[in-house]
This record gives structure tokens, sequence and C-alpha cells, in this order.
């Protein structure tokens, strides 16, 4: 993929003067949508059939509480989403767009519609499809097309066999899991019969996931940030990487065989690019222009093709309703910690060749997670998830065993007038952990309001505590129709 | 959907000492007139006696007995249980209106599908069609048998189902003063003992007073029920914990439907709190017979489509 123009700055005119409804981004989107859109209209039962329409409005103010930390503005999110009520054949929209408040947005970007092959992307405005698609029932087989979000395991936060859907991390942890999945073109059949449901997916080409700037707030503490804090005016514009041929073979597919019992569990196989982020380096570069000094951070995402083998499992016990899950990946790529990138000491214009950081392991992933009902609107949710990894790992920033522990307690007042929400997370390997907390007030069915308070601490490679410049109130009004 | 789980015991024990305690009564009545009308003839005593005992067993069936003996609490629910069977193939479209004390109210509106099921009891499915935050949430229930079932909700913005154990069943539904059970069928009658309390009147119909009591652990430790007597549906249940009345549900606009008394309106509030939920049913279609497709995971994840 040829990236050269992406990488021009934008005159800040030429973003202002851009067309209201720029068609860059549609590529891909088109024939989905045309066909998504005529095949529910050529439906014989289209003339029976009621639309469905909803939405919501999200408007949300954040307020930093570390000074030195990337600001944000306040952001404006809204979602419609749209369904066929048929017998048959169904067809179901979500779109959803606004402007996230990230302060920075990618030079290049000029796009309104989010694309399926570029790693960063603006949202100050976007639009994107979160779910479109076509779908026929029938027989207890279940066919659709189009753009969709899967949810395969069983486990709340990191689920191992939920590997179709890629994540959008441009604010990451602050948005729940299914709000960080996007969605991917994809083919999809659900056959089920009796106690047993087959799944098969084929996702035809590599979606990549996306990351915010290197200087935008959800960016973390990325690997060049020791580097471009001693520069001053600086701006770090990362690599779009080269994505893989579309070809079928490049293709993801996944096949989850489930069962419905006391006990139930699923096989899942998955083959195809690892959704999690992984990167390989390029050169690092350093490059004075006028005023400013453009600095490469010398790496680029990386994609590679894994297997995993999973098994699930749900039952309820007592009172208590357990889920795990573990999932075996095979030819799993991580990088080396950051101190072997090999970045220059003292940093100086030129261009630095860094080392090779990718290595190549298979890993097993493992976890259990508990539901407990405390009281009446009181539900006490635990889980514990760890990480194997396989091979020598002398090189990594990541333990032979790598463990999160959640806790999450949901509690309603007044008949659910009042939903708070306490989340706590804990990597013991590295003492890094999450806090987070919220409370929503709702007014009517249509109008909720809430805070949340959101907390961060740990080692700067972590995997909360390179958010831990990220601590932060918000205030947020929600409107739902 | 109407009812709430009550079940019944065979006892008949009530009744009985209902009828001992109007014999004693009646033997009072009479031996008061014995004496003048008989002092001087103690033979006589022995007719009044017999004639007394002859008053006492006939006033005893007309006043006492007819009550008694027509059902005992077991029975009474038993035709209850029938009554909810035989409306357990259906369609319901609610509305849901949740009021707080404060004045302030919020609207559900809601599908429920359900059938019987063989070789398991019944299978439940309901969807919430509004409010916004609620659309498509919906939760499934599979009964195994009366006392056995399983419960999964849905949520569409986890994407994910979840098992809800049954120790749950007991609590509110989405907010409301309507139980998770309150949406299934009837429950197992040998998992409650049942006795009659008294006669009364709900608007004009003629009801049992039947007190519940769970053998198993409930939210409500004790059920005091009114069933209409030719209709053998609810019309209004007080439910206790311990001494303590914690919500009362009302059951009006009864409609025969396909030959099912149906309560078009239900009232539930709930005395702690002063919140009250009334669901009125828009429209019910009986007989349905959904195939089993439309109560599995995947129907569930499709909000019943």
């Amino acid at each position: 993929m040829n990236t050269d123009n992406k990488f021009r700055k934008v005159p800040f005119n030429e973003i202002s003067l851009r067309p209201p409804f720029p068609i860059e981004g549609w590529g891909d989107l088109i024939p989905i949508i045309v066909a998504c859109m005529a095949l529910s209209i050529v439906s014989p039962s289209f003339a029976d059939e009621s639309l469905s329409v909803s939405g919501r409005l999200d408007l949300r103010g954040v307020y930093a509480l570390d000074d030195d930390s990337v600001k944000e503005y306040p952001s404006l999110l809204g979602r419609i989403k749209i369904d066929t009520l048929t017998s048959a054949w169904r067809f179901h929209s979500w779109l959803e767009g606004g402007w996230d408040g990230t302060v920075k947005r990618p030079p290049r970007d000029l796009a309104l519609f989010k694309k399926y092959d570029e790693v960063y992307q603006s949202n100050t405005p976007y639009l994107e499809f979160k779910e479109i698609y076509i779908a026929h029932s029938s027989n207890g087989l279940d066919l659709r097309a189009g753009i969709q979000r899967f949810a395969w395991g069983r486990l709340d936060e990191y689920p191992p066999n939920d590997l179709l859907n890629p994540w959008d991390y441009t604010q990451f942890l602050r948005k729940p899991l299914e709000d960080r999945k996007i969605g991917v073109p994809s083919v999809s059949a659900t056959l089920s019969k009796g106690d047993w449901t087959h799944d098969l997916v084929w996702v035809p080409f590599l979606v990549p996931y996306r990351l915010p700037m290197p200087d935008e707030r959800w960016a973390g503490i990325p690997a060049a940030a020791t580097i471009a804090q001693t520069i001053p005016n600086a701006d770090i514009t990362p690599q779009e990487p080269d994505l893989p041929d579309r070809t079928f073979s490049n293709g993801n597919f996944g096949l989850r065989v489930k069962h419905t019992g006391d006990i139930e569990w699923a096989l899942n196989l998955f083959h195809g690019y690892d959704p999690r982020p992984q990167f390989k380096t390029t050169a690092f570069s350093i490059t004075p222009q006028g005023a400013n000094i453009l600095i490469d951070p010398g790496y680029v995402p990386a994609f590679h093709r894994i297997t995993a083998i999973g098994f699930d499992a749900a039952a309820v016990w007592g009172d208590l309703s357990i889920r795990a899950e573990t999932a075996y990946d095979i030819n799993r790529y991580l990088d080396i910690r950051r101190e072997l990138w090999g970045y220059p000491t003292v940093p100086s214009p030129g261009v630095f060749p860094l080392n090779p950081i990718e290595q190549q392991h298979n890993t097993l992933d493992y976890g259990i997670g508990v539901d407990y009902r405390l009281f009446e609107d009181g539900l006490l949710t635990v889980q514990a998830q760890q990480t194997i990894i396989f091979g020598n790992i002398d090189s990594l920033y990541e333990r032979k065993v790598e463990t999160i522990l959640w806790a999450n307690v949901k509690v309603g007042f007044m008949n659910q007038k009042i939903e708070t929400n306490l989340n706590v997370a804990y990597n013991p390997e590295h003492g890094d952990h999450m806090a987070k907390a919220d409370a929503f007030y709702v007014f009517s069915d249509f109008w909720k309001a809430g805070i949340t308070a959101v907390s961060f601490n740990g080692p700067p490679q972590s995997i909360f505590g390179r958010y831990s410049r990220n601590d932060q109130l918000e205030g947020e009004i929600i409107y739902s129709w | 959907m109407n009812n709430h789980d009550l079940t019944i015991r065979k006892s008949t024990s009530r009744y009985r000492e209902d009828a001992r305690s109007a014999t004693r009564i009646l033997n009072l009545f009479i031996n008061g007139f014995q004496k003048p009308l008989h002092p001087l003839c103690p033979g006589g005593s022995a007719i009044v006696y017999g004639f007394g005992f002859l008053i006492t067993v006939v006033f005893t069936s007309l006043v006492f007995l007819p009550t008694a003996h027509a059902m005992s609490g077991r029975e009474v629910y038993e035709k209850v249980h029938e009554v909810r069977s035989k409306a357990l193939d259906r369609k319901t479209e609610a509305i849901m209106i949740l009021f707080d004390k404060s004045g302030g109210k919020r609207t559900r509106t809601l599908t429920e599908y359900s059938k019987k099921a063989d070789p398991e009891a019944y299978k439940v499915l309901v969807v919430f069609k509004s409010p916004p935050d609620l659309k498509n949430v919906g939760f499934l229930i599979h009964a195994h048998t009366f006392a056995e079932r399983d419960l999964w909700a849905y949520f569409p913005e986890y994407k994910r189902i979840r098992r809800i154990p049954a120790s749950s069943q007991d609590d509110s539904f989405f907010g409301s003063d309507f139980s998770y059970d309150d949406f299934g069928g009837p429950p197992n009658l040998d998992d409650y003992k049942f006795s009659i309390l008294k006669e009364d009147v709900v608007g004009d119909k003629p009801c049992y007073v039947v007190e519940v009591t769970p053998k198993i652990h409930r939210k409500y430790t004790r059920y005091i029920a009114w069933v209409a007597k030719d209709l053998w549906i609810h019309l209004k249940i007080d439910y206790y914990q311990g001494k303590e009345l914690y919500r009362t549900g009302v059951f009006t606009d009864i409609r025969i439907i396909d030959g099912i008394p149906t309560p078009f309106r239900l009232d539930m509030e709930n005395k702690k709190t002063n919140h009250r939920t009334e669901l009125t049913v828009e429209s019910i279609q009986y007989h349905t017979h959904f195939s089993d497709d439309l109560f599995s995971q995947q129907s569930l994840e499709r909000a019943g489509r």
C-alpha cells in the first residue's frame, strides 16, 4: 500500500475547506451498503415489514487530573440503529459517529467514514458502521453478510477466543469491550440443531486494529515518548503498515461448535491475523522541518497469522454463575521490551535503524469469571485470567505467566433510577492497576446523566501503567430515543 | 404471567378446626336452650342433646362445611395451575409503567412468548421493545419441570448471553415491581403449603383467600392470595417477608380470551418503597404453538426475530 500521500501535512485551510461529505473512505463500504439495501428491498416480505429505528446522543466532557497529560475536548457521539422486522429476512444497521474530543487528528486523514485499511484514523469527526448486515433465517440456519461484530468466548474483558474483531484502541479502557470492537466485513452462518449450534465465519480480508496518534490522550506512553519529551516542538508521526494482499488465503476464518445443557460449552477455532497490537521496527528518524521537528518513531503495526484453538464453558452452580475459557495460540508474535529496541540515547537529527523486536511464541490464555448476586440489584463479578508464554521470554517485558484480576460491583438504587458501577483490575506481575467508578441517574426513558472517575497506576510498559497519566473525571449526558 | 408463584399443599386442617369451633359454639347455643326447656326431665336432656347434635351437624354443614368441604387450598391451586398451564401457549404485548413515589414515571414495552414444552414444562422468551436502553434486551426461561428452570439474559450492549442463577428469580424485573418469576409459568405445587383462610369478594367476584407458604427458600416467606372461585385466577396477592407486607399485586380487567380468563391490567406496588408498576396487556394471543426455535439462545440474541 502506498502511503506517501497519506503522510503529507495537510494545511489547516485544506481541512476546513474539504467537502462536507467526502467520499473518501466509502470505497470499502459502498458495495456492502448497496448489497444490504438491495437484498432488503427485494425481499418478498419487505412490504409487510416495519422499520425499527433507535438512537442515542452522548455529550461528554473530560477533566484530566494530571496537568501534564494530553487534554481532550468535549465529545459528542451519536448512534442510529435501524432494524427491519420480518419473519425470515432481516436488515440491521448501526451507524455511529461524531467528535470524540481528540485534540490531535492524523494530519493526513480527510475521510469522514472510517476506513478498513488504516490504523491511524481521525475521530474528529467520523462516521462508522459498527454493524450493517442482511440476514436470512430459516430452519435453524442463520446466514448473515455485511459488517458484523462477533462475541465468542465467555470472559468479560479479554476473552481469548474473541479474535474475529480487531479493537479500536483510540479510547482504550474507557470504553466497554463491545464498543471497542471494530465491525468487520464478513459472511457468517449459524446452524442450530437441538442442543448444538455451529458458527462459521469468514472475514475476507484483514481489518487492522486502530491506534491513537502518539500524542493523543489514549496513546498511553509510546515507545518513542521518552525521546520525544526531550525535543521541543516534536511532531511524532507514525507510519501506516503495509497490509497483506486481499486474497482468499489471507482471510480470517472462525469455527465455533456450541452445546447447550446444564453446562454450556463450546469449541472454538480461529485461523487468521492476530487482532492484538504488535509492532515491527523500521528506522527511527528525526527530521527538522521549519520550526517543527518531525519524528518517525520507527515502528509500524505488524500482522501475523495465528491459529487459536479454544474452549469455553458456562454453568450455574448454586447462587454462582460461572464462566471459563481457554485458548492455545500458535505462532503468536510479541515484542521485546522497549529498552532493547535500540533507540539512540542522545536524540539528534538523522535516521537510526532499530533492532528487530518481534519474537514468535505459542501462548495459552485461560480465565474464569463468576457472577454473584450480593443482594437485589447488586451484582459482584470477579474474573481472573492468565497468559502463559511458551519459549524463551528473557527479552520480553511480559513474564512467563501474566495475570489480570478483575472485580466489578454493579448496584442499582431506586428501582434502577440510579445505576452505579465500580470496576477494579490488578496485574500482580507488574503491580499495575486500574480503578473505574461511575454513577448515572436516569431522569426519564430518554435522558440520563452521570459521572465517571478513572485511575491508573503502574510501570510505563504495563497494561494499566501505560495510562498512568490518564486519571480523569468525566461528566456525561445521554439522550436516547 | 399474571400470577405469582403460588402453590398449594393438600391440607384440610384449618377447615376441620373451623368446623370443630363451630360445633362447640353451636353446642353452647343448644345447651343454653336445653336447661330452661327441660329443667325437670333428665331423659329430655338426651332427646334434646340428640336434637341438638342433629342441629349442630346441619348448622355446621350449612354454615361452614360448604366452604371447608368444597375445596382444600391445594385443590384451589391445582385449579389455578390448570388455568395457568392452559394459558402457557401465548404471545403477549404489554406496557409496563413504573411510578416512583415522587411521581416520576418510566415506560417499558415488551413482548412475551411462551409455550408448553415437551419434555420441558414450559419455555418463555421476553423481549423489550422500549425504552431505548432496554431495546432488544431479553430473557429466556427453560423450565425442565415446574420446579427446575434455567434462565438466561441477553444484553445487546455486551452481545453476550448470561446465565442467571435461580436465586435471582425473585429480584426486580428490570427496575419494575414485578420479579423475573412473575414472568415464568406456574410453579411446582409441592414446593408450597396452602390453607384457605376465608372467603371474600373482590369487586363482584367471590374468592377463596388462601395462605401460601413456600417450603423452599424464596424472597417472600408468605403470600395471601385471593383466587376467583369461578375463574381460578388471582385477583389479588399480598406478598410478605415475615410479618411485613412487602408488595401487593392486583389483577383487574379480566377478560375471557379463547376460554381462558385473562387479567389485562396488573398493578404491583412495593409497600416498602412506595414504588409501583402498572402492567397493561395490549394484546394477547393464545394457542400460538410457537416452534422451539423461538426459544433458543439464537432467538434470544435476535430479540425473538
